[in-house]
């Protein structure tokens, strides 16, 4: 993986960023919501203490005994709309658990009571498997022309106990009626035009709706039928009103109508107020509508962002409650509740979180660009490096000037580490390359010594015949040496030589010709085979150095190549470059050995070869091919039958 | 009178070495081993032959330095450098100072002594008149192997020993191709192929000086070299 690749992976951990703000933003909300959970809290506490005592408002009644709730008690559900009267019940819900029965033998009353704006509804049920009205036309305080009929009791709202009876002679309308007793004792039936309702006969029984102002109602409310089986019998009567008195036993559980204003008017913006009572029915409820509605804009990245946090923001309302306690007591008489709607700060949220979420991700991807144009600059430093630490060094010396030395970073110092190391290595290999020159020059005088002192003994006294082997041997020796010397310092030699050879144009081809023309005279125990382009192939160079550098490799291929074989020698043309190819059987090249035996002082010997040997021969070659721009190279032939030396020389022009 | 030979050597073995050669071929040797004393001496008496070395104790170039002296003393006084150098460098600014020789040390003491006593001849041919009998003509080449001499064209070519020698072996046999074996016998030297290259390089610049058409000393490559007339 290269350096780029991973800054970029590293770099892409900068998307943590933006996670960090989803999770920022998700502790947040968390935070806000229990803060505004708190303040709710707080609110509901201050309303309900506003509350506080207020049993007149909560239940319409002044009195502050709070009887346990009992099986007559009647709940008021609120009412979407007002029913209207007609003895149906379709305009009321369903299922509703606050319906309260009265039994009777397999005669049953099953009362509904519901409150919509400032009514009081009945829905009351009879099962009773005869039907008997009133008589068409009769007095309706004449017990003979009684029919079933049904009697509401309360307590109106000055306490005042109240008993109005509903009696109906045919289905349709009903009105409800009191007894008012007036001078002498005389009975009147007196309607009373604020309780209206409707009866209506239903299957295995009658059905009748009414319609109460909940000013006129205190704090007690009941319901009694009084069912006969024909007109004018003895009723079986029951309810929830005592068979005496008609009396109400039960409490009507419904607010005053002023408590939903004065709810309206406490309510905030974007709240739901409820009271209930203690035990959970609804008594009165509002709802302030937002001032300001914000249309949540569900656009793409918003769907993204809301899938990153998702689980936040399920809870789209936050409640809160408190218990409104009768004045001075802690009994509680109610319960607020306050509904808070969160669509509105969840959408505040949600655009501050989106702000948040483009700031990151700009942050990122800049980051990210940042750091691999960073890891490009850095890889391309690092590439400048290779490449000037891989070329800096050649056999001429320390050639390149190293980059990046001046750079004050951590690749600065490796750059000058290096640069420091290959000038110690290019001393060393200098010094190394010019040793053996110097050891020769050093060796030179004391060895002149020996040797003309040699000579000196030989002219002066003619040595005994004993001696004379000695004497042979020492200048044998000496001899040696000296050309030892000679060869060790030929490659500095060589190279002045090279260094101060002019240049020239000729053809290549002729002289190679000429050159082998002579090794077949020189070298009678090896055929040579020639080819060379026909065309001239000319090219700027040294031709006195050309031939030596085929001398070498001749005297080369000869030495390791059996009698009698033939030697090949081969010159094409190739594009911008000649390629001289110099083949000879016999032993192969090992692979390790094949660049190195173009260094100087580099010697594979045959065994039983006693001739100072220096390795200087290919050295040469290669001094003299790199002189011509060229280089040498060295390969075993394809069925390692010997050896391929080939020699490229360049053709361009220097200029 | 014995002709007398100076050496100039910091080396004392080898100094008395090369003295104690000279005296058996019969010269008087006077051995110097720096420059101070060997200028102090061609004060009084200037030598016949000055054998030379170029690095004299604390002077690496002292030798070049007593070249010049001695030349400015004396324009034919035959000068041969001996050296444990052997730098193409080195004896290109030899030669150049008018040295008549530039030798390594490598060199046996007889083939030295035989370049001395043909420095003599030398001298002695010079000046006496010239024998019609030694004198090679080729074309424009006259070749006086008496007194070492050479001239092209009747302009007299300053060669060194060596190079005269090389030319005579060459100009001898027109056409014939000697290889560089037989260029370094005739010119009583052992030297390596580069050295012999050298060589003939430096002695066709001195023939193109005076004539830049000079082009009778061709390569053989591969086998030598050649006159052509």
């Amino acid at each position: 993986m290269t350096l780029r690749i991973k800054l970029l992976l590293v770099s892409l951990l900068t998307l943590a960023l933006p996670w960090g703000g989803c999770q920022y933003a998700r502790e947040m909300e968390t935070a806000l919501r229990a803060a505004e959970e708190q303040s709710l809290t707080a609110v509901a506490r201050t309303m309900a203490d506003s509350l506080q005592g207020r049993a007149d408002l909560l239940y319409r009644g002044n009195s502050n005994d709070t009887m346990p709730p009992g099986e007559l008690d009647l709940e008021a559900v609120p009412l979407a709309g007002s029913p209207f009267l007609d003895g149906y019940a379709d305009e009321w819900p369903a299922v509703a658990p606050a319906r309260k029965y009265f039994n009777q033998g397999k005669d049953r009353l099953g009362v509904l009571a519901g409150v919509h704006d400032r009514m009081l509804y009945l829905l009351l049920d009879v099962r009773d498997n005869k039907v008997v009205f009133d008589a068409q036309d009769a007095d309706p305080l004449d017990p003979a022309t009684f029919g079933d009929r049904l009697w509401l009791g309360f307590q109106d709202s000055d306490g005042a106990e109240r008993q109005l009876f509903i009696a109906a002679s045919s289905p349709g309308p009903v009105q409800a009626r009191y007894i008012e007793t007036r001078e002498l004792s005389q009975h009147v039936a007196v309607e009373e035009p604020r309780i209206t309702g409707a009866w209506q006969l239903k299957t295995g029984g009658y059905r009748v709706e009414l319609r109460v102002p909940l000013a006129m109602l205190g704090e007690r409310l009941g319901v009694l039928v009084d069912d006969r089986d024909s007109l004018g019998a003895a009723p079986k009567s029951y309810g929830s009103l005592q068979g005496a008195d008609l009396r109400a036993r039960g409490r009507l559980i419904a607010a005053s109508p002023a408590l939903a204003d004065y709810l309206a008017q406490i309510a905030q913006p974007g709240l739901r107020l409820v009271v209930t009572t203690p035990a959970g029915a609804l008594l009165a409820s509002a709802i302030a509508p937002p001032t300001t509605t914000l249309q949540p804009r569900r656009n793409f990245l918003q769907r993204l962002y809301r899938n990153v946090l998702a689980g936040a923001g399920e809870h789209r309302t936050i409640t809160a409650s408190a218990a409104i306690h009768e004045s001075g007591g802690r009994n509680a008489i109610g319960q607020l509740q306050i509904v808070q709607n969160t669509d509105r700060w969840l959408t505040l949220r949600d655009r501050a979180l989106i702000t948040l979420l483009n700031f990151t991700l700009v942050a990122s991807l800049i980051a990210v660009i940042a750091m691999f144009a960073f890891a490009a600059h850095l890889a391309l430093r690092l590439s400048r490096l290779r490449r000037a630490s891989e070329s800096a060094l050649t056999r001429a010396g320390l050639v390149t000037t190293f980059p990046e030395t001046n750079s004050q970073d951590e690749l600065g110092d490796v750059a000058r580490s290096f640069a420091t190391l290959l000038g110690r290595l290019d001393e060393y290999t200098g010094y190394l390359r010019t040793l053996a020159g110097k050891l020769a020059h050093e060796i030179r005088t004391p060895l002149t010594i020996v040797r003309s002192s040699l000579e000196n003994m030989e002219s002066e006294s003619p040595p005994s015949a004993a001696a004379r082997p000695y004497l042979d041997r020492a200048r044998e020796g000496s001899e040696r040496l000296n050309a030892i010397l000679v060869a060790m310092s030929a490659a500095s030699r060589v190279e002045e030589a090279i260094a101060h050879t002019e240049r020239s144009r000729f053809d290549l081809a002729a002289v190679i010709a000429s050159a082998v023309a002579a090794y077949r005279m020189a070298f009678l125990q090896r055929q040579f085979t020639i080819a060379v382009p026909e065309q001239p192939l000319t090219m700027e160079g040294a031709p006195d150095l050309i031939v030596q550098l085929l001398d070498k490799l001749i005297d080369n291929a000869v030495d390791f190549s059996p009698p009698g074989s033939t030697i090949a020698v081969r010159l094409t043309r190739e594009p911008n470059v000649a390629r001289l190819d110099v083949e000879n059987t016999g032993p192969t090249l090992a692979p390790e050995n094949r660049s190195k035996i173009f260094e100087s002082l580099w010697q594979s010997r045959l065994d039983g070869d006693s001739r100072p040997h220096f390795g200087l021969g290919l050295y040469i070659v290669r001094l003299i091919a790199e002189f011509h721009d060229g280089h040498a190279t060295a390969q075993n032939l394809p069925d390692d039958a010997g050896v391929r030396f080939t020699i490229y020389f360049s053709l361009q022009s220097r200029q | 009178m014995k002709r007398l030979i100076a050496i100039i050597e910091d080396e004392p073995a080898i100094r008395d070495n090369y003295a104690a050669a000279f005296a058996r071929e019969g010269y008087a040797v006077r051995a110097y081993a720096n420059r101070r004393e060997a200028v102090a001496a061609f004060a009084t008496r200037l030598p016949d032959l000055a054998v030379i070395d170029i690095s004299l104790e604390d002077e690496p170039e002292g030798g070049f330095e007593l070249c010049r002296q001695l030349r400015a003393l004396s324009a034919e006084l035959p000068i041969i450098f001996l050296t444990a150098r052997d730098s193409e460098l080195d004896a290109v600014s030899g030669l150049r100072l008018g040295a008549d020789d530039f030798l390594t040390k490598d060199l046996s003491l007889a083939h030295l002594t035989a370049r001395v006593n043909a420095l003599f001849r030398r001298v002695d041919a010079l000046r006496r008149p010239p024998e019609a009998s030694q004198i090679l003509r080729r074309g424009a080449l006259t070749l006086d192997a008496q007194r070492m001499q050479i001239e092209w064209n009747g302009k007299v070519v300053l060669l060194s020993l060596t190079e005269f020698w090389i030319v005579h072996a060459l100009a001898h046999h027109p056409g014939h191709v000697k290889n560089r074996q037989q260029l370094m016998d005739a010119a009583n030297v052992v030297l390596d192929d580069n050295t012999i290259t050298s060589h003939i390089k430096r002695l066709r610049r001195k023939f193109q000086a005076l004539d830049p058409a000079f082009d009778a000393v061709q390569t053989v490559y591969g086998m030598g070299y050649r006159w052509t007339e």
